[in-house]
């Protein structure tokens, strides 16, 4: 579904991904682990279009996207849904029309098409009473399930999650793994999310890959990284342990 | 290098305004967000506007009174210092001012989009925040900016007229009887093309600085001082272009 061939990716003189090679394969859920700072999230921002890589191939579903115009990424967009690791809602719109938003510009539904997608997608975050509220007007933990809302709205094939745990209770923490769970299952969605969870990780993925100054120090599924003998992995696992 | 830098700024702010208007000639219909933002920016600063107009009008009297009054030439008050609120001091003034209110709050709202992952959020939404966010706003700006130019010089007036009657004892029809004369059809044009000016310099810098920001909210902070100062520096520089290119071609065209 996804492939990331030899990515690189640097600002100035500092090289942030060292020609990272993996794949995600449709349905799974693949888990990015590493300290802050290994270019986690500069790599999801790759898989959008955010940013182009310096060299390598991105593709999704056998096409490379790194050649892609702004105007060629709008399919991509549609297909790969991001979750950022701030809540991310226009302050100067209501709840509705932040996840309204994407369904005007990239599908060709109508308003009762659309108010029903959006009630649908609150409604599986349990946000679907708030509608009107502003983002100012609701906790942080509530814009993140809104904006969680707002990428699920566009039913999107793969979904990029960064740490979309941080800042939530432990209730909502759980909630927010369990929908990701079930949407790989049910609906058959690819995920990767970055995170620093290991527990999370070793509970819900399929896969984990873990970096470390952007390159990967090991990947494997759940049962192998529990095994690792690679000295961060270890680290991770002591804190899982504790 | 540091000085070359300042050449490269203002070449980045040129870059961004064409990618502006570029994004303006592709987009279909921006009325709507264009006229909110107009409207929004305008009464938000008009009651400013229309202080800061009164005492600009009203500081200029003070001064060519004390002026004046040694020469027995108090008549033309009106006219002389009419001609240099209009001509110079009232644009400049006014736009200062509205680079303090307008640029440094749009540049602040942008950065702070741009710092919370809003802007990236609008283009994986498959929109183009250019056109969505930023375009409006700098529309916006040029529009109001050159209203609330225009109503400040025109409240200037009044600020001057009224202190000229309760400090230089010079009655309204004395103070606008010279007004026509002094106050020649080139000098309002000279005036409002400084407005135009100022107006597409405070939208460029502000909507620039704000949506390139980087860093958290350090980032918003540097990106709201650094359109300050290069606001007012390029008003400053402009304010000096325009008074050269206008004065060289109304004296050909006065010549001709």
């Amino acid at each position: 579904m996804l492939d990331y061939l030899n990515v690189v990716k640097s600002f100035g003189t500092r090289t942030i991904l060292h020609g990272l090679s993996f794949s995600v394969s449709k349905g799974s859920i693949c888990f990015i682990l590493g300290t802050s700072g290994t270019g986690k999230s500069v790599l999801l921002k790759n898989t959008v279009g955010l940013m182009k890589p310096d060299s390598g191939q991105i593709l999704l579903e056998g096409k490379d996207i790194v050649p892609l115009s702004e105007d060629e990424l709008g399919e991509v967009r549609r297909k790969c849904g991001m979750v950022f690791q701030q809540p991310a809602l226009l302050d100067s719109l209501s709840v509705f029309d932040n996840v309204a938003f994407g369904l005007r510009r990239l599908t060709k539904m109508n308003e009762t098409q659309i108010r029903d997608r959006v009630i649908e997608a609150l409604t599986a975050v349990n946000m679907e009473k708030i509608l009107t509220r502003r983002p100012s007007e609701i906790s942080y933990g509530m814009q993140k399930r809104v904006s969680l809302a707002r990428t699920l709205a566009l039913e999107p094939q793969v979904l990029l999650f960064d740490e979309p745990t941080t800042g939530l209770d432990p209730q909502t923490t759980r909630a927010v793994n369990d929908l990701i769970y079930s949407l790989s299952r049910k609906y058959n969605t690819s995920s990767l999310v970055v995170s620093h969870d290991m527990a999370c990780a070793l509970a819900i993925a399929d896969q984990i890959v873990v970096l470390d100054k952007g390159s990967i120090v090991d990947m494997g599924t759940p049962k192998e990284i529990r095994q690792s003998q690679v000295p961060l992995v270890r680290d991770f696992m002591r804190e899982v342990q504790a | 290098m540091k000085y070359f830098g300042w050449v490269d700024e203002v070449g980045q702010n040129f870059l961004f305004l064409s990618t502006l208007m570029k994004s303006w000639w592709r987009s279909n219909d921006l009325r709507q967000p264009i006229l909110e933002q107009t409207w929004k920016i305008t009464i938000s600063s008009l009651s400013t506007t229309l202080f800061a107009g009164f005492f600009v009008g009203a500081i200029l009297t003070v001064q060519f009174t004390l002026q004046m009054r040694e020469f027995g030439a108090l008549g033309y008050l009106g006219g002389l210092s009419t001609s240099g609120i209009v001509r110079e001091v009232g644009p400049l003034l006014i736009a200062f001012l509205l680079s303090g209110k307008v640029g440094a709050y749009t540049s602040a709202e942008l950065g702070t989009m741009r710092v919370t992952e809003q802007i990236d959020a609008i283009r994986c939404l498959g929109a183009d925040p250019l056109k969505e966010v930023v375009l409006p706003r700098f529309v916006g700006i040029v529009f109001s900016s050159f209203f609330l130019l225009t109503f400040g010089l025109i409240v200037s007036v009044f600020g001057g007229a009224f202190m000229g009657y309760i400090f230089s004892g010079v009655n309204f029809e004395e103070y606008i009887r010279f007004i026509p004369s002094i106050v020649t059809l080139p000098s309002v044009i000279n005036g409002l093309f400084k407005c135009l000016a100022f107006s597409l310099v405070l939208a460029t810098v502000c909507t620039y600085k704000g949506y390139t920001a980087s860093g958290g909210a350090r980032g918003v902070g540097q990106a709201v001082v650094q359109t300050a100062v290069q606001t007012m520096l390029l008003i400053v520089f402009f304010d000096w272009l325009t008074s050269f290119l206008m004065q060289s071609f109304i004296n050909q065209w006065m010549n001709a």
